[in-house]
């Protein structure tokens, strides 16, 4: 078996994917390849370390369609390890080669090293409550998260860059594709945030909580109830287990009860400070600091307080 | 009419869960089952289908001998038929087992004209099983749906993908993954409690599934899961006086450089 594969749609997650592709390299000596349907970023990618870039060309290039070619060519280069930037489609496109190749999968791994001739990985499980090992016999396919890793340094030696026409799986036609209305608000790249969960009784009430944030200088984040629910505040700022993961200073959480699934988003930031009128939610067992209290009179105050 | 198979995975309510705090192992003996939440919503659309334009659901269930347990809520949620493996293996299999036992049970119960799971289960959220699923049978694979319509054999779906929004069409058969913002599920009422206790579930015994033990066995091995351990400072103000609460919150805030 040989060859460490890396692939991804997205240019800045293709990058990242060489630094833990490259430890693997150099735990087992086997060539690193990058695929990849961007020409653009192939030169990019061969000179952060890939000892090969295969440009795919095919008439659709979505990870999806281009599944069934990826699986039949690592399946030749007898791939011992495949690493895809975990997008939608990508683990869509990961799951497949796994099937493909019968092997074994991490979803989102965390950390990844080879030991004794398997891949061993880290993740979460019951939605971020515990963690552990996964010990995955070669082929092993792993997905792996935006900003796990940075991206490597420069090479010596660039490698090389070559094309290949491969197959679109055609069954599922794509009509369209709308980029989804974003207001270009990064919010992992907060300091304070003030998140909001549906312990407001409807959407005007944020109003409080941006009064708030605007105290502390501080950004909106939201529960997944908030964002997908109700529709009252964009998707990409709610925080939890499929949305955003952050490591703000302080993360001040108003009106939200504090499930595993939303705490695993937030619980590597620094101050966690919860207000929730119930005693008994388990934010306050996530929490610095909590005031136990009605989120409409101590918002308020709080704001006032922070003010003065 | 159409043929719908819906897939589901009984799982341990993570509530439930407690770590131990003398080395972070997980005590889930309190731990209840539950359907898989995600599922339920591929559950609910299945039905919501078969339910508008007729046609019929099994549901299919694969876990340890436990699943058994979830029969009835199962089909109180819509479902005509339901069946499932048990076996004892399941606990420790991956997602490649998972599939290869689901694909061979379709087979043998099969042909189905769409068949549904949720995005992922709520206890290991792998998200492999449909894609998986899909090239083990052949098929196409629409994952992330947040919206669907079925017309004759032409599946129409709207995919989630975090940047962008995917219009689609397949002609089927095909394997599709929902979201949970696709539709609510419901809460099954008294007369369809009663009603699932009258509809059929067969066991499909695991030995029956023609499986060889290198299908059986699991590629990925979890190893001493321990619980994620929040240590915080867990400083509590609670007095009735909330301007009081305020200025100590306000305190420390400052203490910690944060104001």
């Amino acid at each position: 078996m040989a060859g460490i594969f890396i692939f991804s749609e997205d240019p800045q997650l293709a990058q990242q994917l060489l630094t833990p592709a490259l430890a693997l390299k150099a735990a087992s000596a086997q060539p690193l390849v990058a695929l990849t349907a961007c020409a653009e970023t192939a030169q990019k990618l061969a000179s952060l370390g890939a000892d090969r870039v295969v440009v795919l060309k095919a008439a659709s290039t979505t990870p999806e369609a281009l599944a069934p070619a990826i699986a039949e060519l690592l399946a030749k280069a007898q791939a011992s390890v495949v690493l895809v930037g975990s997008t939608s489609s990508g683990r869509h496109l990961a799951a497949h080669l796994a099937a493909a190749l019968k092997a074994g999968m991490t979803t989102d791994a965390k950390a990844l090293a080879m030991v004794d001739g398997r891949l061993e990985t880290q993740r979460i499980l019951y939605a971020g409550l515990a963690v552990c090992d996964e010990v995955v016999a070669l082929p092993a396919v792993a997905t792996i998260p935006q900003r796990t890793f940075l991206p490597p340094g420069p090479a010596a030696q660039a490698g090389t860059v070559e094309t290949l026409e491969v197959q679109a799986d055609a069954r599922v036609v794509v009509q369209s594709r709308t980029p989804v209305e974003s207001e270009g608000v990064d919010i992992t790249a907060a300091i304070k945030l003030v998140s909001v969960g549906r312990g407001f009784g409807k959407k005007e009430d944020l109003s409080l909580a941006r009064d708030l944030a605007g105290a502390l200088k501080a950004e909106i984040a939201c529960t997944r109830g908030v964002a997908e629910d109700e529709h009252w505040l964009p998707i990409e700022r709610y925080i939890g287990i499929s949305g955003q993961t952050v490591k703000p200073e302080l993360y001040l959480a108003v009106g939200l009860s504090g499930q595993v699934q939303h705490m695993v988003g937030c619980r590597e930031s620094k101050v966690i400070v919860a207000v929730n009128k119930d005693e008994q939610a388990p934010i306050f067992e996530a929490a610095d600091y909590g005031i136990v209290g009605d989120l409409y009179q101590v918002l308020p105050l709080l704001t006032v307080a922070l003010k003065s | 009419m159409p043929k719908l198979l819906v897939c589901y995975k009984w799982v341990l309510n993570e509530q439930d869960i407690k770590i131990r705090p003398e080395d972070l192992s997980l005590d889930s003996s309190r731990a209840k089952g539950k359907i898989s939440d995600f599922d339920r919503n591929a559950i609910e659309e299945a039905s919501l289908i078969v339910e508008q334009q007729g046609g019929t659901v099994d549901a299919l269930s694969y876990g340890t001998p436990a699943v058994k347990l979830s029969v009835k809520d199962a089909l109180s949620r819509g479902p005509n038929r339901l069946l499932w493996v048990g076996d004892p293996g399941a606990d420790d299999a991956d997602a490649l087992v998972i599939a290869n036992v689901l694909a061979a049970a379709i087979r043998k119960a099969g042909p189905y004209d769409l068949i549904l799971c949720g995005e992922g289960s709520s206890d290991m959220f792998y998200q492999q099983t449909p894609a998986r699923l899909a090239a083990l049978l052949g098929l196409p694979c629409v994952t992330f749906v947040s919206k669907m319509t079925l017309d004759g054999a032409v599946l129409k779906a709207t995919r989630k993908l975090g940047e962008c929004t995917e219009e689609v069409s397949v002609t089927g058969p095909a394997v599709v993954s929902v979201l949970s913002e696709i539709n609510k599920p419901r809460i099954p009422s008294l007369k369809q409690v009663l009603g699932a206790a009258k509809k059929p579930s067969e066991e499909l015994p695991i030995a029956s599934l023609g499986l060889t033990p290198d299908e059986l066995q699991p590629k990925a091995v979890r190893k001493s899961p321990k619980g994620f351990l929040m240590n915080r400072k867990n400083v509590v103000f609670k007095e009735s006086d909330a301007a009081a609460n305020v200025a100590k919150l306000v305190a420390a805030l400052a203490a910690e450089g944060l104001r």
